[in-house]
């Protein structure tokens, strides 16, 4: 069975936190997401996105804090500005925008954590391996626009 | 490698958290899984890594190894990264050669399936490795504090932050722009709830601020701009000038008996006169006469010059000048208070063109016994005393569509002490007030309504006005009562406004020269809604009063304190420590495009136009990263979180 | 000057002497009006109805008209007129999907001529760039009161006017009323300009009863009094309006308002370019002003017995 890889950016006030209450709370979920801590969603640059799709991620995920909660006042704003153009340049490079997920979880939120954990590893395994690092862009089944 | 190129020696240390890791993660595969992993040195595995020797066995390991960074595989670092960091400053390591793996908050304790939490745990360590292999060592930026505060606007909020922070000990400015402190407070007739009078609670305070050896009070000077930053700032302060030496100046009133000029006197709301040399109001402080310029008739003694003919004790210096001067302060709290929104903006009710239409402070002077009625409640036109008084709440406010979408808090409040005190000295008077809700969240507020309506007889009308206009000797007001859905025509003989608060004229500017924020209606913004309320997002910075928002005087005095303990926060340390996790530039690859400081809310950097390249206030920087991800060359590199960290993060956790 | 002039139906029908003091007003003034070729009824109310877009066809074919003629403003006189396509010209402005289904009638259109029986296809689309402008805004924005304070031929210094507006000049409020709702000043500036006294008086801006003169015709002449009464108590000789409704309430039905309030003597109600048009030097003859219930003939001191009714 197809299991995927996700590389999930979390910012370490509120995500971070989040998935730390979802531990604290022993929920459980689907073990594929491995988190890299930033202080802000905001440090997350296009290029990390397509290294990781490179370097054999199916699924790239970023949680930030909710709008008007920024522990820097406004970088989640940047972050979702920025995603929209992230998405746009996956379809263009032929990488489904489903591939792809920002999300508001707060310090709180342990079970949105959880939940948007298992809904993104099923929607990553629904698609399939991505095999960026394996494949050249030409036979890319991912390539065609859904 | 390090910096330096040297190889580094890692150690790893897996913590088995009693079952707490170890029930699921297999933590001796974990600890030999990483032996010999790039830069790893030594690996081993421990069943309470946090307890006293846990800690002895990673010292002496790093002694005996001669490890120079290690990593601590276990709970989350928000628990223990502190402790971890102290036991390797122990050994002689930098504190920033520790990285802690989460393997239990974020492993262990959420999967279930062994092999899978294992190879996750593996990956996460290898992670982590990759992370402290790139490591800098660094020291905490460091700079001194002026011990010295500014405070900007003498009303009760800066006044009491001035008194606070003098209390502290440390010395303060307070700097006001009109001739006397005190605000608008000492305008008030009596305050709500409890109805003390205001002149009698508020000149105490002003005194004691006049007297006290650690404040400066400048009155009649103005900030002009504010360079440095927390705990380094310079200001250049404006002084007006006075025409008197308040020195002199033995309040004896000669200059305003024999002075022509008579204008409309500010502190009575335009309720009265004055001459254009003034005492603002008996009470003043400091207690000295002013020479109004605007209104004078030329300080060429051929032209006019009575005053200083009359002077006896010679306080008036018609060679006055304006001077700009420079300050260094540590911190800056201001307090630059409110205005009332304009009344042209109500076409529907008059605009300004009705003389018995009058805003709330007005009212309130109207009904001080220092006003320009002595106490007795008469109308501006005619002096009558107004047997029908419509008062109206929320002009201005909470109508998103045409004036404020904000509530200004305090008029519902005052509203109600308008007209019970409208009631106290008109017993056979009638009182109406329309409004939209009555907010009365407050301690003793809602019994202090209750008593308007019950002992007072006030009738209150729940909706809103749509016109006012003058029919002969009568106002007219067209209103509707919404709970009984009938239209309501009345006459009246004073209509009372209850104006919106808005920022006060000019705030904006001055703002935006000190980059302190501000929201969508011109509010200071405060660095957390929550969790710091009065601290600007600009460090060194703190809000107190209703330049900050609308609110009443128990709240802007906790708020003034509140800021004066941040202050004190401030000055208790011996230098501040910044930390050093910043994102300096790398000057060869800058292009000096200057998106980063676009990007930055913190206003650390700065195009050096000369070079070419950007500069980075390094104590101005929070370290958050967004200007790292808008770089688009790649000079903005946050300290020990590097583009080339990331990638191999990532790397090691998609092919570890 | 040539200037496109959309008069509407009841300028030609109800009130002709609005719409020939205008004429003759803006003779004076140096222009010719020029009426779009077969203009029709505006639609008398602006189609509120967001999704039923059809409503807005027969503004919008009067724009393309002034479009293909080569006009770039058009200019009226009526209040409702302007307030209608006005409040079409800024919707087909502000969506262009909306712009985009209209002309989809409007390229259909078919005209034939009544006498050759010819049939013309093929019209352009309309592109959008026809300025609406009240007479009162072109005066101020386009003429200048100092041009029209030049002009003036009368001195009506001893008379005082109250301007009514109405509230088809006004609203909704932002881009398609020529003022400020609650405070405006347009129609004082022009009063000034032409050298009346102005009266200030609060009813400026409140409702003549508009159509419930036809369902509830006590409540509009109720309104009306009211207006008639402050503007009078405010010391006014002559109540002046653009809007051919308001004029109907505040002066056709001063028979009703008297049967009503017995009190109430009368009130001579002008619209503004008879006003103007006296002012610039017009004969009394052309303005109409024999069509009006209160003769406004003997406070402008015109004093042709034979030609003052009641």
């Amino acid at each position: 069975m197809f299991e995927p890889q996700i590389m999930c950016f979390l910012c370490k006030w509120c995500t971070y936190a989040g998935a730390d209450l979802a531990g604290t709370s022993r929920m459980k979920y689907d073990p594929s997401g491995i988190n890299l801590r930033v202080m802000c969603s905001s440090r997350i640059d296009l290029q990390h996105i397509l290294y990781a799709f490179r370097q054999g991620a199916d699924g790239v995920f970023i949680g930030g804090c909710h709008p008007g909660d920024c522990h820097y006042v406004e970088g989640n704003y940047k972050t979702l500005r920025r995603s929209i153009l992230f998405a746009k340049m996956l379809e263009d490079l032929g990488i489904s925008r489903k591939r792809f997920r920002l999300e508001w979880i707060s310090a709180a939120e342990g079970r949105k954590f959880v939940q948007a954990m298992n809904d993104f590893t099923a929607q990553i395994a629904e698609l399939g391996p991505l095999n960026l690092d394996k494949m050249t862009l030409n036979n890319q089944k991912d390539f065609s626009h859904e | 490698m390090n910096g330096n190129g040297k190889k580094k020696r890692i150690g790893v240390f897996v913590c088995h958290c009693g079952v707490n890791i170890a029930g699921v993660v297999d933590v001796e595969r974990v600890a030999k899984a990483l032996e010999g992993y790039s830069g790893v040195s030594f690996s081993t595995h421990y069943i309470y890594m946090c307890s006293e020797p846990g800690q002895n066995m990673i010292l002496e390991t790093i002694r005996e190894e001669k490890l120079d960074s290690i990593i601590v595989a276990a709970c989350s670092p928000t628990l223990h990264e502190k402790t971890f960091q102290s036991v390797i400053e122990l050994a002689g390591l930098n504190p920033y050669q520790v990285e802690i793996a989460n393997i239990r908050e974020q492993d262990s304790w959420v999967h279930s399936d062994k092999e899978k939490a294992t190879l996750k745990a593996i990956k996460i360590v290898k992670s982590m490795v990759e992370k402290v292999l790139q490591n800098e060592s660094l020291e905490p930026i460091r700079v001194g504090v002026t011990r010295r505060a500014l405070v900007i606007g003498a009303g009760i909020s800066g006044i009491q932050s001035a008194l606070d922070i003098a209390d502290h000990g440390y010395e303060v400015l307070l700097v006001e722009k009109n001739p006397s402190i005190g605000g608008h407070m000492i305008q008030l007739s009596e305050t709500f709830p409890t109805l003390d009078c205001s002149q009698c609670i508020m000149t105490p305070k002003m005194v004691e601020a006049s007297r006290h050896p650690n404040i400066r009070i400048l009155t009649y000077h103005e900030v002009e701009s504010i360079s440095g930053y927390v705990g380094n700032f310079k200001v250049k302060i404006r002084k007006k000038p006075r025409f008197v030496d308040p020195d002199k100046c033995t309040m004896c009133a000669d200059c305003e008996d024999v002075c022509p000029q008579i204008v409309s006197d500010e502190f009575n709301m335009g309720l009265s006169f004055r001459k254009a040399i003034y005492l603002p109001f008996p009470q003043a402080v400091p207690g000295t006469y002013t020479l109004d310029i605007e209104n004078c008739l030329g300080l060429l003694p051929i032209r006019c010059g009575k005053c200083k003919e009359v002077c006896e004790p010679d306080a008036i210096n018609y060679d006055d000048q304006e001077t700009v001067f420079e300050e260094e302060v540590g911190a800056v709290v201001v307090s630059t208070g409110y205005d009332l929104y304009d009344l042209n903006h109500l076409g529907e009710f008059g605009g300004e063109k009705y003389e018995d239409v009058i805003n709330g402070l007005e009212f309130e002077r109207i009904l001080s016994a220092s006003g320009p009625t002595g106490g007795e409640v008469r109308r501006p036109s005619d002096g009558k005393v107004p047997k029908n008084v419509v008062f109206i709440q929320c002009c201005g406010s909470r109508d998103p569509e045409n004036h404020n979408p904000y509530c200004s808090k305090i008029c519902c409040m005052y509203t109600s002490k308008h007209a019970m005190l409208y009631k106290h000295h008109v017993p056979d008077g009638n009182a109406t007030v329309f409004y939209i809700d009555v907010r009365t969240g407050g301690k003793n507020f809602e019994e202090f309504y209750q008593r308007t309506i019950d002992e007072d007889q006030v009738l209150y009308v729940r909706g809103k006005v749509s016109k006012v206009y003058k029919e002969g000797d009568k106002i007219i007001v067209w209103g509707v009562d919404t709970l009984t859905g009938r239209k309501i025509e009345m006459e009246a003989d004073l209509v009372v406004l209850a104006m919106s608060m808005v920022q006060t004229d000019g705030v904006n500017e001055l703002l935006k020269k000190l980059r302190i924020s501000s929201d969508a209606n011109g509010w200071l913004s405060e660095a957390h809604p929550k969790l710091r309320p009065v601290e600007s997002l600009n460090a060194g910075f703190y809000l107190a009063g209703c330049a900050h928002g609308p609110k009443d005087i128990p709240e802007t005095v906790s708020q003034a304190s509140a800021a004066v303990a941040k202050v004190g926060d401030l000055f208790a340390q011996e230098q501040l420590l910044h930390e050093p996790t910043v994102v300096p530039v790398d000057e060869d690859l800058c292009s000096g495009c200057g998106i980063c400081v676009t990007i930055c809310p913190y206003s650390a950097r700065e195009l050096d136009k000369e070079k070419g390249v950007v500069k980075v206030n390094e104590v101005l920087c929070e370290g958050c990263g967004a200007c790292a991800a808008a770089c688009p060359s790649g000079a903005a590199q946050q300290r020990n979180q590097t583009d080339d960290q990331i990638f191999s993060m990532v790397r090691a956790i998609l092919r570890g | 000057m040539k200037l496109h002039y959309y008069p509407g139906c009841t300028l030609k029908e109800k009130t002709t002497n609005l719409d020939e003091s205008t004429y003759a007003a803006m003779k004076m003034l140096g222009y010719e009006l020029v009426e779009p070729e077969n203009w029709t009824c505006c639609g008398a109310e602006f189609p509120l109805n967001e999704e039923k877009i059809v409503g807005l066809a027969a503004p919008a074919r009067i724009l393309r008209q002034v479009e293909m003629e080569g006009g770039d403003k058009v200019v009226t006189a009526c209040a409702f007129c302007f307030n209608v396509l006005k409040q079409t010209h800024i919707a087909l402005l502000n969506d262009p999907l909306k712009q985009k289904r209209i002309n989809a009638y409007l390229k259909d259109d078919i005209r034939i001529d009544p006498v050759t029986k010819e049939r013309t296809t093929d019209f352009p689309e309309y592109r959008g760039d026809v300025q609406v402008l009240h007479l009162l805004e072109f005066i101020q924005k386009e003429i200048g009161y100092e041009k029209v304070r030049s002009l003036i031929r009368r001195d009506l210094g001893n008379l005082r006017a109250a301007p009514y507006y109405g509230c088809r000049l006004l609203r909704p409020k932002g881009e398609t009323g020529i003022d400020e709702p609650d405070d405006p000043s347009i129609f004082e500036e022009f009063l000034e300009s032409i050298g009346i006294g102005v009266v200030d008086f609060p009813f400026k801006q409140e409702c003549c009863g508009s159509y419930l003169s036809v369902s509830l015709p006590d409540a509009a002449s109720e309104v009306s009094y009211r207006i008639l009464r402050s503007a009078k108590l405010n010391g006014a000789d002559m109540v002046v309006l653009s809007c051919p409704l308001c004029y109907y309430n505040l002066d056709r039905r001063q028979d009703r308002i008297r049967e009503k309030f017995l009190e109430f003597t009368g009130m001579p109600v002008l619209f503004f370019t008879q006003i103007l048009a006296w002012a610039l030097g017009v004969e009394a003859e052309i303005l109409g002003l024999d069509q009006h219930f209160f003769d406004p003939r003997p406070v402008l001191g015109i004093t042709d017995k034979a030609e003052v009714a009641s």
